[in-house]
């Protein structure tokens, strides 16, 4: 007994000490997202003019107001937007991971993120108003095209076999994305020089040249999608088991899958619609923080949005530094990291014979 | 507890059940028996809900099951299937606590001190808490099983469905599990309904069963409807034979693979017989197992055997373990005892006599040694006494013909008859009451039989096979007593 209550508390440390270093990390990124630029601006001073803008609580007064743009109106909503959407991106995967049992599973790899694309340049080339929504149609297309991609990935997953098998939604995944980006090639080919390398340089993804507007189209989707799914932690533990043993548990398999696909897919599209498609974030992370804390969704779940939204805030950071001026699109940085540690996985998994 | 009517439904338009109506009563161990394919699992599933009825009404504890939500059901009910796969690395304490699910409530859904009371009670109860931060991907399938048990018994339900739990384990894990559940299910009064594989097993645990075939209930009962061999053999289209567990009031039945006869041997029936004579010991073997009955000191009841040993003991032995000591002398002889059957006498073996009696139809082979110092006349009312001197008749009779167990009874009776005649015939006295003594205190009697040919169930005296040893066994129990006097005249 003494033992086993040794080994509980340790657990216990160890989430907890994860929880206070991703808090502290998150904090960490977001100062050196803040300072490090073209403009050196002290830490103090970035600090008070956050405080006075949010708070009105500075107390220096002698801040010039080109430093105060800067950091108010360039760069804070910059890292804020990476912060959010790593989270989002992080939070996303972990559902679906959980949610399909397949931790190869991500927004980009299973075609949600491609059909949020399509969905957001069919917006930005015809200049659709859905709905009437007005800006917010980007958002909300996005979020439609994804879902429509996802289900259209499950359909083919589950007309080539009944299981649901990893490996072959990967494969959906991947004719999907195939499929809708050469659509979107097509819109590309018939839009003018300059539409064209705007819509490629947001595909390949950024969260630069963004400002508070694009937050506010943001956070809403944002707040939604996080809370559904972070309100399913329970479900996605019991859905490792299997669906039908989940349901012999009491989850209501049916309804609790369409709302955590909805969280995720709110998630994923009002992701790309700000930032355009960023992959592997929801693929590395969550597989992180699984490795450190456990399997267990309670702690899963928040610790990847921590993670997630302080590393993308590193990686844009990267992305902007590394040739400077010129920056490079954040996406080139999460798949030069992403994709090896998915190479990875995927034959650790072939190794192990799991299927 | 559930009750089942007139359920019909099955996977797509295909209905695998039709029309099935049946009742699990509270607290008892109830089985589902059937070939693979008879529609066990899809009564489950259409139980649990996870395939939709087309027909019909199950009712939990009086109450329709659409009545009860996803949750209110799992409070109710517990899954435990065959090996179940769980994804991610999730510690065993981790998978029980899901069995906690449909009882937390609350915005927050958080952990409780009944939650974490449940998980507790239920792992140690089998005995997986020494593991509880093992990796569940980690464990062995009986370990598994025993986790997914500790998880559906957290559930805290009245019902357990089993779908053959057991299927992936060995014999110890198999009864390990089923007697922790029949335990809980005696003592939380839980209503088991089980599909079990394993016909023998399900009659040692179930209190009732039900047999399927193709859909639909062949019938219902107790356990003993598995005695009917017939029906057994309709339903799963193999020969069985059923009978008895040796030491419980239950059926075990008993699989019977296509076999061809053994060959008659060359030259008759007792040259299948090699016969090792000494001072010390008489060994018949044969060249094919016998099925046997017998009183005999090892390999006694019914049985099969091979080797059939007749020792001799001193007079004044101690027989105070003669087992053991019958199993030294075989083995000093390299004769396997557990193919065996061994019998004692104080008789010089010398005076051993055996007759044969070949024939086209049982063909007999009669091995006896007699003494009569201790004959008795069971019908005089004396007190029974312990042995006074050894002095015994030991009887060997073999048969070549398929007697069944009731005709080796009935053989008994025949071969007891015949002896009982030869020591009227010859006047053998009981010492103390000087009456015609009817056998002695120590006889031993073993009938072995080659079943070859058509089975008959009687071998008394109105058949031919029972007259002939009843004559045999007349005959050379007359030789072997009156070498048994001679040899006492001259001493």
């Amino acid at each position: 007994m003494d033992k086993s209550s040794i080994r509980t508390s340790s657990n216990n440390k160890v989430i907890i000490a994860m929880y206070i270093f991703s808090g502290g990390f998150v904090l960490f990124a977001a100062l050196l997202g803040l300072l490090v630029s073209s403009v050196t601006v002290p830490v103090p001073t970035i600090i008070n003019i956050i405080l006075q803008k949010s708070f009105g609580l500075g107390w220096k007064g002698d801040i010039p107001r080109n430093v105060e743009m800067i950091i108010w109106h360039i760069r804070f909503p910059r890292v804020l937007l990476a912060l959010f959407i790593g989270a989002a991106l992080s939070l996303a995967g972990a559902a679906f991971q959980g949610l399909l049992r397949n931790p190869l599973a991500d927004p980009f790899t299973i075609g949600v993120s491609s059909g949020a694309t399509l969905g957001a340049v069919s917006v930005l080339y015809f200049q659709i108003n859905f709905l009437g929504l007005g800006t917010f149609s980007l958002p909300v297309v996005a979020i439609l095209g994804g879902f429509v991609a996802l289900m259209i990935v499950f359909g083919i997953t589950r007309l080539s076999n009944r299981g649901m098998a990893v490996e072959t939604i990967i494969l959906a995944g991947i004719i999907i994305s195939s499929f809708i980006s050469a659509i979107v090639s097509l819109i590309i080919a018939l839009s003018s020089q300059e539409d064209m390398r705007q819509i490629l340089y947001w595909m390949m993804g950024s969260v630069g040249m963004r400002g508070w507007s694009h937050l506010e189209l943001f956070m809403p989707f944002f707040l939604i999608g996080a809370a559904i799914v972070l309100m399913h932690h329970r479900e996605l533990n019991a859905l490792a088991v299997g669906e039908e043993s989940a349901q012999h548990l009491g989850v209501d398999v049916k309804k609790r899958k369409i709302w955590i696909l909805i969280g995720a897919s709110l998630l994923t599209g009002s992701s790309v619609a700000v930032s355009g498609s960023i992959g592997f974030v929801g693929l590395v992370i969550p597989h992180l923080v699984r490795l450190l804390t456990g399997p267990n969704h309670r702690h899963v779940l928040p610790l990847s949005m921590l993670m997630g939204g302080a590393y993308l805030v590193l990686a844009d950071l990267i992305a902007r530094t590394i040739i400077a001026p010129k920056e490079l699109p954040i996406g080139v940085i999460t798949a030069l990291i992403g994709a090896p540690v998915f190479a990875v996985l995927l034959m650790r998994r072939f190794r192990r014979g799991v299927s | 507890m559930i009750k089942v009517e007139r359920l019909s439904g099955g996977y797509g338009r295909e209905q695998i059940i039709d029309n099935i109506s049946f009742e699990v009563h509270k607290g008892e161990f109830f089985a589902l028996l059937g070939p693979n394919g008879s529609g066990k699992s899809t009564i489950f599933k259409l139980i649990t809900g996870v395939i939709p009825r087309l027909g019909g009404e199950v009712a939990l504890r009086g109450k329709p099951i659409e009545a009860l939500s996803i949750t209110e059901k799992a409070r109710m009910l517990a899954v435990l299937s065959q090996e179940e796969k769980v994804f991610f690395d999730f510690t065993v304490e981790e998978i029980v606590m899901l069995g906690r699910y449909p009882h937390q409530r609350g915005f927050l859904k958080t952990i409780s001190i009944e939650d974490r009371d449940a998980v507790e009670r239920s792992m140690s109860i089998c005995k997986v808490d020494h593991y509880r931060y093992k990796p569940f991907t980690e464990l062995s399938g009986g370990e598994k099983q025993r986790v997914l048990l500790a998880k559906a018994l957290a559930q805290e339900p009245q019902v357990l469905l089993l779908d053959e739990p057991t299927n992936h384990l060995d014999i110890r894990h198999t009864f390990d599990m089923l007697n922790l559940l029949k335990e809980w299910q005696r003592t939380n009064e839980l209503t088991v309904f089980a599909i079990l594989h394993d016909l023998n097993i399900a009659s040692l645990y179930a209190d009732r069963v039900a047999l399927l075939r193709d859909g639909q209930i062949v019938e219902i009962g107790n356990v003993h409807m598995l005695r009917k061999e017939k029906q057994l053999e309709d339903v799963y289209g193999v020969k069985v034979n059923a009978g008895s567990h040796p030491k419980m009031a239950k059926p075990q039945l008993f699989l019977l693979p296509h076999s061809d006869e053994p060959p008659f041997a060359a030259g008759g029936f007792s040259s299948m017989f090699n016969l090792e004579r000494d001072e010390s010991v008489i060994h018949l073997r044969c060249s094919q197992p016998l099925r046997s009955i017998s009183n005999g000191v090892i390999g006694e009841g019914l049985g099969w055997a091979r080797h059939f040993c007749n020792f001799h003991v001193d007079k004044n032995y101690n027989c105070s373990n003669p087992q053991q000591d019958i199993r030294g002398w075989l083995d000093d002889r390299g004769i396997p005892a557990e193919e065996t059957i061994g019998m004692m006498t104080a008789v010089q073996l010398e005076d051993m006599v055996m007759l044969t009696h070949e024939a086209n139809d049982y063909s007999c082979l009669v091995v006896v040694t007699a003494g009569v110092g201790n004959a008795v006349d069971i019908t005089a009312e004396t007190q029974p006494e312990a042995v006074r001197r050894i002095g015994t008749i030991n009887t060997m009779l073999f048969i070549d013909g398929h007697l069944t167990d009731g005709a080796l009874v009935n053989a008994m009776l025949s071969a007891s008859e015949a002896k009982t005649k030869a020591m009227h015939d010859m006047q053998i006295k009981d010492r103390l009451t000087g009456t015609v003594a009817t056998g002695t205190s120590t006889d031993s009697l073993l009938i072995a039989c080659t079943q070859r040919g058509t089975a008959t169930p009687y071998a008394g005296s109105g058949t031919v096979i029972g007259k002939r040893l009843g004559q045999l066994i007349y005959q050379a129990l007359k030789q072997a007593i009156g070498k048994y006097q001679k040899r006492m005249a001259k001493v």
